[in-house]
């Protein structure tokens, strides 16, 4: 008896001293910025004064592997405490048991009600609890070049008739050495495309990715109009099928292309090129009605994480006031707390009224597992070969439609 | 002389097994470093590719018999992937070896500067795949291209090209990338071959009237065959596995037009987490190669000995 209380004693003893060389809880976190410089370092040492006991190890992994490193981390048992997430990996992380529900941590904060209005909702998990705190959001609109749509007298286009008519007027020779210089879209053929496609098609009534849902007429004839537009009408640049963010919105800045979909993020960098000469307008309505793409960002613990409160405190942290503000400052977004809303003056009030009036047809993908598969290889590759006449319009949302209801 | 008297002090038996284990002990530790990173995950696939393991889906990996194989062979992409396997492999080999081949008759002649012509050549081996990659992207590019700048120019073409983005074009304009990135490797092997072929051989056939043409076929080609045997097995076996140049020129696209089976391996296991399938292609197409190497050394390894 007195052995082991011995025995108990030391382990306490032991574990007392254990606990105090770790008195420095380490949050590993995840993170992925465009942009090149480390704008997380201010964030990171105001958190830590804040927080005396507490050391944030911010990594910004980069962005093409972003995924595929956070599930095989998960997997080997290597994952970080927290870290950016999109909704469309959420079904995954659940069905891995990788996330902590954080639906008590949630109602017990302040900044909770700060929140804009219906973000914890979209942000929901397939089960109903609330493992995301979104931290920013852009919403999919039309960028287009206000000079040549003057010179050629046409308006913003307000459906897709208006916008093809657009496209194959703004399509054109401009330098007169009777070879195509200008292509009036760019459109994204390569992985991340799938916005520009929701556009033409999931707008359109009866379209969806529930059964039927994509192989009905009218779906059917979306696509069949992204494939025209570029085979047809060849308002498209030609390396169009294999063309990702990098060359849409390179030949966006550079002139080459006088229309092209993509969100807030890249407005500074379009004004830097362009100045007055680009501005925005929502997407067009398309067969009925208007689809874009809520583009969502959010933060999460991991259930693996040796300090959950910690790892909480560090990304309520990001999702506060101010702090939030100077977080979408560096990623180019918009912030999701009210007070940092009201008084947002990064952006020109054009590509932010832009976003604003495109919110009430924003939309996410489906909530579930397949999706990652829809947008890194089904999608992409269906549409390539589609666009390339390899496939019909109809052929593509057939595998599309397959791959949701198996 | 002190070995063997220390040898022959000790029990002889324990001297012959000292004698016997040396070997092996000097060779384990790369022995061992080669089963725990060659044959272990070798092993590790083939199991996988005897299971439904799908990352993400941690709780439901099961074991399925060769339900993977059976499902690759019903699947349009593998045969998809396997046809431009064969075109990827039966183009650029013979298209290196004989750009290689001139090269390195080229190079084998006098002429002022032949040092460093022999150095500048090996540049494209020696860059890494990625930026050739890229750079090759950008000569194909169908907007600021030189490839298609140049044939405007020339007026060949009349609009310009989209290399990458058409999938009649998007393979074989990789396959010229690797064509450029992997002859050097042929021409300083053949010319490696070349040097070890006695002056005097030619000397002897010029004295008998043989003509240019017959000193090459006679001399020449028998004198680098072993070299070219050899040569040829091991780009057949690298240019198989590359996926690096076709990951970052098209990733695999438009379409499926430039995938090859090992990137179609690779995109299943990596992109879709599916590691079970991708597995199992891995393995499949391991044993095709095998298969071809095997006849490759049974047919033309015996002919040259």
């Amino acid at each position: 008896m007195k052995k082991s209380l011995s025995v108990a004693a030391l382990a306490a003893a032991m574990f007392v001293c254990g606990s105090a060389a770790n008195a420095e809880d380490t949050v590993k976190f995840w993170y992925h910025f465009d942009n090149a410089d480390n704008p997380m370092a201010d964030l990171v040492s105001r958190f830590e004064a804040k927080n005396p006991g507490i050391k944030i190890e911010a990594e910004n992994i980069p962005w093409n592997s972003y995924y595929d490193n956070l599930y095989t981390s998960i997997i080997a048992g290597s994952a970080p405490d927290a870290a950016m997430v999109k909704m469309h990996a959420q079904p995954r992380l659940v069905e891995m048991g990788a996330l902590e529900p954080l639906d008590d941590r949630i109602a017990a904060w302040d900044g909770a009600s700060d929140i804009q209005e219906n973000l914890f909702d979209l942000t929901k998990g397939p089960d109903g609890n609330q493992y995301y705190l979104p931290v920013q959001y852009v919403v999919l609109y039309l960028y287009y070049r206000a000079d040549m749509f003057k010179e050629l007298g046409l308006e913003p286009p307000k459906t897709c008739d208006d916008f093809r008519n657009a496209a194959i007027k703004l399509t054109r020779d401009t330098n007169g050495d009777g070879r195509k210089d200008v292509y009036g879209f760019g459109f994204r053929g390569g992985k991340g495309g799938h916005d520009h496609w929701g556009s033409m098609v999931l707008s359109r009534e009866g379209a969806s990715f529930d059964k039927g849902g994509l192989t009905n007429d009218a779906a059917v004839a979306g696509t069949q109009f992204v494939v025209d537009l570029f085979e047809k009408d060849k308002v498209f640049p030609p390396s169009a099928p294999n063309d990702g963010f990098k060359e849409v919105t390179g030949a966006f800045k550079a002139g080459t292309t006088a229309m092209t979909i993509h969100h807030i993020g890249s407005a500074n960098d379009m004004v830097a090129a362009l100045g007055d000469k680009v501005s925005a307008t929502t997407v067009p309505e398309c067969g009925g009605g208007r689809w874009t793409s809520f583009g969502d960002e959010s933060t999460a613990v991991f259930s693996s994480a040796s300090n959950k409160d910690a790892a909480w405190k560090w990304i309520a942290f990001l999702s506060s006031e101010g702090n939030n503000k100077e977080f979408n400052e560096s990623t180019g977004q918009l912030p999701v707390t009210k007070s940092d809303s009201a008084n947002w003056t990064l952006h020109p009030k054009r590509f932010v009224d832009a976003t604003v009036a495109s919110l009430p047809f924003a939309h996410m993908l489906p909530n579930r597992p397949e999706t990652s598969d829809f947008v890194n290889t089904e999608w992409p590759v269906n549409m390539q070969r589609a666009l390339t006449g390899e496939i019909t319009a109809k052929e593509m949302n057939e595998k599309i439609e397959a791959l949701f209801n198996h | 002389m002190t070995m063997t008297m220390t040898a022959s002090e000790w029990p002889s038996s324990r001297a012959a097994l000292a004698k016997r284990v040396l070997p092996y002990a000097l060779l384990s530790p790369a022995v061992i470093v080669t089963l725990a990173i060659v044959f272990f995950p070798m092993l590790q696939a083939a199991w996988m590719s005897l299971h439904d393991y799908v990352l993400w889906k941690p709780n439901a990996i099961s074991f399925v018999g060769l339900k993977n194989f059976f499902a690759a062979f019903n699947d349009e992409v593998f045969w998809i992937s396997l046809k431009h396997t064969v075109i990827w492999i039966g183009l650029t080999i013979p298209s290196q070896l004989l750009l290689g081949l001139i090269t390195a008759l080229l190079l084998n002649q006098e002429f002022p500067w032949r040092p460093l012509a022999r150095a500048l050549i090996i540049i494209p081996w020696a860059l890494p795949s990625v930026v050739i990659g890229l750079m090759w992207v950008w000569i194909y590019d169908s907007n600021y291209g030189i490839l298609n700048d140049f044939l405007l120019r020339m007026n060949i073409i009349q609009d310009s090209v989209p290399w990458l983005a058409d999938p009649d074009t998007a393979l074989y304009a990789i396959i010229l990338t690797l064509t450029w990135q992997g002859f050097p490797f042929f021409a300083v092997m053949i010319l490696a071959g070349l040097q070890s072929i006695p002056k005097s051989y030619y000397e002897a056939a010029s004295i008998d009237g043989a003509s240019k043409w017959r000193q090459f076929w006679h001399i020449t080609l028998p004198g680098i065959s072993g070299v070219l045997v050899t040569a040829v097995l091991l780009r057949t076996i690298w240019v198989a596995n590359s996926i690096d140049v076709i990951y970052v020129m098209t990733g695999g696209g438009p379409g499926y037009s430039t995938y090859t089976l090992p990137l179609y391996a690779f995109v299943k296991a990596r992109t879709n987490l599916d590691f079970g399938y991708g597995s199992s292609l891995a393995v499949l197409f391991t044993i095709m190669l095998l298969g071809v190497v095997v006849v490759y050394l049974r047919k033309v390894g015996k002919d040259t000995k």
